[in-house]
């Protein structure tokens, strides 16, 4: 039976279309019994190809098809796992090393040192191939005794796609190798599954090197390289053997042989599947079990809990099953990861499940006390799951590499790898690489891959009609037909590999033996293998996630010492401070770990959280699962009193208690089942798992019947079970949200009560969903002064500075909590400067003059005239731009100095110095400097005459604002349209509270945030956040609008909407959108043409099409969901239009003076 | 010395070979095959349809006693058979 020995998968990154469990599938089709998978370059499909094997009862064989210095390849193939796994690692591991990042290569010398265990086949890309292809004889012979005499095992590949001259070839290299004496093999270098699929991989192959789709780039066309069957193998062998069938038989006998020197069992190589699971546990040195005894027994005492009986039988349980599983050592080198990361004094928490294990409580892995919290060891790791545990620990986003550098330090690079990821094509990328491909234009294709969501590839036209924004696009015609059919054909497909955002493989000094590594970008050595296939490769991980928000609280504990000297133990922060937790049942929470956005906000105004574990029930309640099956209501309704909380039976008391007799946690499932069972907590969690799938719960439904005591009646069963039934698989585990409430509330403590020091954190290192010209809003909103940037003032980052508290009313109040502090725009903020000229201008200050600046700060002349734009000199220059005349004789203005700007740099391109300093030595001269500075030294070779230019208006200064940093400091763009909002009845999101239920209003502001999240009717509900200068206002578009505005709200910076208000909670109001224009739209017709105009483009509607399509997908419990909600929404418009609104009378002339070089 | 053609013809195949032709009259029958090959089409110029493939064979045919060469072109989306080149 033929078996194929050169089969490329989607594995092949941007070379080959089907994927190993297809290939596999088809093989058995064609009755074969092994099947090689030899991808590009690396073993990325090995596991998935090993579990397909498996599955369909195939044996594997597995290689790579490496890539030679010389341009040529040459295919690779392990002779059996034990013989030739470790070699084939070890030698793509090489080849990743050897070349340039991300063009791994391979000699023949390099082959040669890892051929052991090893064949080598030399097909039509080898250089033996290429030499007898170009009817160099000589030459192919003599490279071919060269490989001879370099590999043990050796073999020449033999094939024909029916390409011109490829049988000749195929014939020719036959010959040489019996001339020679070489084994032969024959192959089909297969890409694809079926024929049809080379459309695909010519597109592949433009979007691989970058090219048109042209015959020119195009070298081998054909629609032959397909998975053959036997018979089609058998003409193929018949053709290259010139029809001489003994020889033919002969080929394919040498082909057959190889293929079972080289086939193995796949539960070699899936460690995990095999009994008992081989796992790859890191060295410890010595016996791992009493140490993580010892380790437990001082925790202990350390944390107190050496007294509870109850304490030591939950530890005593948990060891046993870790014992059992051989895990001691994992437990032990975590621990010892964790305190080295705290040593560093970078902030780390524990994360996820692994916060229900006391273990990991009491090693220190983590903070979270499990008995305190009612958390399970049994949702992290218990005996009947199959599979390796995680323990997943948060760090500072910024200091995430430098833990990854310390555990390669400690534990030694060979020891050590990255998990990676491949990044596969959806919507957008799909339509950018086939644009590419097609010669569309680079600006249009961003604009078309821009206007969809992050759906799938094979979404794309149905998107097209079913969405009313891509409706009326205009992008449906004939035109991109071809365009968005391929694309769709892309969908799934590997693009490129990347480094998992957090998984660390930790291992001993066999780990290269198991996974080949390659360089990511940032140099780690990362593994070929996913997170899944690490765990079947039996290779324990660790996950190590950067979080945004540690990093932002750090920033904030350091510019509190720094500005007020005080030292804030974070972590030894009371849980029970009244003055936060009223902050956030205001919903005033914006800028806060996890409770920030438009729903949380109203969820929190609604559930009023008291305690630490409230919020916990609140960040368990906001999750698809909880939302959609609506434990929202019934949980609020109970909290309040409304309803009477009732159990479905007098034992679940117990369980339920918490949460008023709603179930929201995977551990309430858990307890619930062991407590009508007696079945255990282990076994409780794979009956929680069970219930993931509709077949799943018909079995757990059968098996409930029998298991459940007898003391229990019919009724009692019946009723738990729709519990069951309706929740099991929606929960939220609750070591989960434990582990996110302690940082929730640690930030909203410091926003409490060092708000300016916490906004200068959140601006610097973003670890939220609004852009930060939001986070400015609510600063303001809070009391804090916004300081514009300052050449002598500003730092690298946001920085908080101490200002007079100012005369305001001696109030308390969420308003004030912020007075006496100011933020200065940092210069990281400039668009376009680099790392570099920060770095110089912050180590030059402070500085005398522009051209002192220009001089020692050195900035490009670009970068400069933006510093001059957004106010850098106005305190050094004693400029004073937006108020009195533009006009202003013998004073400078912000126009002068981006003239001495250009006059500066054409000096210095010149040549031209006043001083003896050159720009290269400026440390000598810096007095000199200064005293020739002083009275702004404009004269060196252009004489620029103060006041010569206007000074920018208000106006223009808010647009270079909004051009240069991104947001408005001097004044909130929409101010600028006050005196149409007013005309028209715009209210205030301040004002919002005064407005009575269902009255409908207008409301105004610049677009923040727009979300299409799960919602339980199944609809996509478009959710956007406006803000005006008084606050957020919360509109919700549902799809009866969506014809008429879904388009504006996709396409539109400022909008102006009519709504319906809705009062939410106590302190909450949101609004059902009716309809939304384009403020800037509207701003024009009213400057052009008058208010009645505005008002009868505000009336005049066209009549609404049909609204969302597409088919909704629909879950057992009544939970519906969009296809295109809970995917990313479409960017659409996120930075200001050009001209934001009409120039002001008296501002003529263009805007500022902006040439970029 | 070969000479390019591109007349249309009438072409016998047997086992998806091709066995016997006629071209300007005359009936070729194929001796042997001496090279076969296939190009896929530049798809991605034309519109939706499968654009097919052209199927080469480079045969020794003879009308009577004299061998000659033959370049024999199949297109699959047309179904046409061309004469392409001949070295006679």
């Amino acid at each position: 039976m033929f078996a194929h020995l050169h089969v490329a998968s989607a594995y092949s990154l941007r070379y080959g279309t089907a994927f190993p469990a297809a290939l596999v599938e088809r093989a058995a089709e064609h009755g074969m019994d092994i099947i090689a998978l030899t991808d590009r370059d690396g073993v990325y499909g090995a596991i998935k190809h090993a579990q397909a094997c498996l599955d369909a009862g195939l044996r594997p064989v597995v290689g790579a098809d490496l890539a030679c210095a010389d341009g040529t390849r040459v295919t690779v193939l392990a002779r059996g796992h034990a013989e030739g796994w470790a070699s084939l690692c070890r030698l793509v591991t090489a080849a990743h090393y050897a070349g340039e990042r991300g063009e791994p290569a391979v000699t023949r010398e390099l082959v040669g040192r890892y051929a052991e265990g090893l064949a080598v086949l030399l097909g039509p890309g080898s250089d033996v191939g290429r030499a007898v292809a170009d009817r160099r004889d000589e030459q192919a012979r003599d490279l071919l005794l060269a490989w001879r005499a370099a590999v043990p095992h050796l073999a020449v590949e033999l094939v024909d796609q029916y390409g011109y001259r490829e049988g000749g070839t195929a014939a020719r290299m036959l010959a040489l190798a019996e001339s020679a004496g070489a084994r032969t093999v024959l192959t089909n270098a297969v890409r694809y599954l079926d024929p049809a699929d080379y459309q695909v991989g010519d597109v592949l192959d433009a979007a691989r090197k970058l090219v048109p789709l042209h015959p020119r780039h195009l070298e081998h066309t054909t629609s032959h390289a397909y998975l053959k069957s036997p018979k089609e193998m058998a003409q193929v062998a018949a053709r290259v053997c010139g029809g001489d069938t003994r020889r033919a038989a002969r080929l394919l006998t040498s082909t057959r042989d190889l293929a079972e020197r080289c086939a193995f069992d796949p539960r070699e190589l899936l460690a995990l599947r095999a009994q008992p699971a081989r796992l790859h546990l890191p060295e410890i040195g010595r016996d791992p079990v009493p140490l993580l005894r010892n380790r437990c027994a001082d925790g202990l005492y350390r944390r107190g809990l050496d007294r509870s009986r109850d304490v030591r039988g939950r530890l005593a349980a948990e060891l046993d099953i870790i014992e059992a599983k051989g895990l001691s050592g994992y437990f032990i080198a975590v621990a010892g990861i964790t305190d080295m990361i705290r040593a560093m004094g970078v902030r780390c928490a524990i994360r996820g499940s692994g916060a229900g294990s006391l273990v990991n409580y009491l090693i220190g892995i983590g903070e979270v006390n499990p008995i305190e919290h009612g958390l399970l060891m049994e949702r992290f790791l218990s005996e009947g799951r199959v599979g390796l545990p995680d323990i997943d620990i948060d760090v500072e986003s910024a200091r995430r590499l430098d833990c990854y550098r310390a555990i390669y330090e400690r534990y030694g690079e060979e020891r050590v790898a990255c998990v990676s990821m491949m990044e596969t094509y959806r919507a957008r990328s799909a339509i950018r690489d086939v644009g590419a491909a097609m010669g569309l234009p680079p600006h249009e294709i961003d604009v078309i891959a821009k206007a969809f969501p992050h759906v799938r590839a094979k979404q794309i036209r149905a998107a097209l009609s079913d969405l009313p924004e891509l409706r009326e696009s205009g992008l449906g015609d004939r035109q991109l037909e071809t365009v968005f059919r391929l694309a769709e054909r892309l969908d799934g497909l590997p693009r490129h590999i990347a480094l998992h955002p957090c998984g660390v493989l930790v291992g001993n000094s066999a780990l290269r033996d198991i996974t080949p590594v390659e360089r990511s970008l940032l140099d780690f050595p990362m593994s070929q293998f996913d997170k899944d296939d690490v765990e079947e490769a039996g290779l324990l991980k660790l996950d190590v996630l950067g979080v945004r928000m540690q990093s932002a609280m750090a920033y904030t504990l350091q510019e509190i010492k720094r500005v007020d000297g005080l030292d804030i133990e974070l972590d030894a922060v009371p849980h029970d401070d009244a003055a936060t937790y009223d902050m956030i049942r205001t919903g005033r929470t914006i800028g806060c770990f996890q409770i920030e956005s438009p729903g949380q906000r109203e969820l929190v105004a609604k559930l009023e959280p008291r305690t630490m574990h409230d919020l916990i029930v609140d960040i368990s309640l906001f999750r698809p699962g909880p939302v959609n099956s609506d434990m929202v209501t019934p949980y609020l309704e109970s909290r309040h009193g409304f309803r009477p909380v009732v159990y479905p039976h007098e034992d679940l008391r117990e369980a339920l208690a918490e949460t008023n007799g709603v179930v929201i946690f995977h551990e309430q499932i858990l307890r619930i089942v062991d407590a009508m069972t007696g079945c255990g907590l282990s076994f409780a969690e794979t009956i929680r798992r069970t219930l993931d799938t509709p077949e799943g719960r018909e079995r757990v439904r059968s098996w409930w019947e029998g298991a459940v005591r007898p003391e229990y009646d019919r009724e009692t069963v019946e009723r738990s079970w729709q519990v069951l039934d309706a929740f099991g698989a929606f929960g939220f585990c609750k070591a989960h949200a434990a582990a996110f409430a302690l940082p929730t509330y640690q930030s909203a403590w410091l926003k409490r009560h060092h708000a300016a020091a916490f906004f200068a954190g959140v601006l610097t290192h973003e670890p939220g969903m609004y852009p930060p010209r939001v986070i400015l809003e609510e600063a303001r909103q809070c009391g804090v002064s916004v300081l514009p940037l300052d050449v002598n003032r500003s730092g690298r980052h946001w920085q908080v500075e101490r200002v007079s508290p100012g005369l305001g009313p001696d109030e308390e109040g969420l308003d004030t909590i912020g007075r006496g502090y100011g933020l200065r725009v940092p210069f990281s903020a400039i668009r376009g400067i680099s790392e570099a000229e920060v770095d110089r201008i912050v180590a030059g200050r402070p500085y005398t003059s522009l051209s002192d600046f220009w001089d020692r700060a050195r900035p490009s002349r670009p970068v400069a005239e933006r510093i001059v734009q957004v106010g850098g000199f106005d305190a050094l220059h004693g400029l004073t731009p937006g108020h009195g005349p533009r006009w202003r004789p013998g004073e400078p203005t912000r126009r002068d100095l981006v003239a001495q700007v250009g006059a500066l740099d054409r000096s210095s391109a010149a040549g031209v110095t006043v001083r003896p300093s050159t720009r290269a030595s400026r440390t000598t001269s810096t007095a000199a400097a200064e005293a020739l500075s002083v009275q702004m030294p404009l004269g060196f070779t252009e004489h620029i005459t103060p006041g010569e230019l206007p000074e920018m208006t208000e106006t223009e200064m808010v647009a270079a604002e909004l051009e240069i940093l991104g947001m408005d400091v001097t004044r909130h763009v929409i101010t600028f349209h006050d005196e149409l909002l007013d005309a028209l009845g715009v209210v205030r999101s301040r004002d919002l509270l005064t407005q009575r239920n269902g009255a409908e209003i207008l409301v105004a502001g610049v677009k923040v945030a727009t979300q299409t999240p799960a919602v339980r009717s199944g609809q996509r509900v478009i959710f956007t956040t406006l803000d005006d200068a008084t606050g957020p206002i919360d509109l919700t578009f549902f799809e009866s609008v969506q014809a008429r505005c879904a388009a504006t709200v996709f396409g539109s910076w400022m909008l102006l909407a009519r709504g319906v208000v809705r009062r939410t909670g106590a302190r909450a109001v949101s609004l059902r959108a009716v309809d939304c224009w384009n403020l800037v739209d509207l701003d024009r017709i009213w400057q052009e043409e008058g208010l009645d105009a505005v008002r009868s483009a505000m009336t005049s509607q066209p009549a609404p099409a049909s609204a969302v399509g597409g088919r909704v997908i629909e879950y057992a419990n009544g939970f519906k969901l969009s296809p295109y909600a809970d995917v990313g929404p479409a960017p659409g418009v996120q930075t200001p239009p050009r001209k934001l609104w009409h120039a002001s009378p008296g501002s003529s002339g263009g805007g500022p003076t902006r040439r970029s070089a | 010395m070969s000479r390019l053609y591109g007349d249309p013809i009438e072409v016998w195949t047997r086992d998806g070979e091709p066995s016997q032709f006629v071209w300007r009259d005359r009936l070729y029958v194929v001796r042997r095959i001496l090279d076969h090959w296939v190009v896929a089409r530049e798809w991605w110029k034309t519109s939706e349809t499968d654009p097919g493939e052209r199927r080469f064979w480079r045969v020794e045919a003879t009308p009577d006693r004299e061998v000659g060469t033959y370049e024999l072109r199949f297109d699959t989306a047309s179904g046409g058979w061309l004469l392409l080149r001949a070295w006679d």
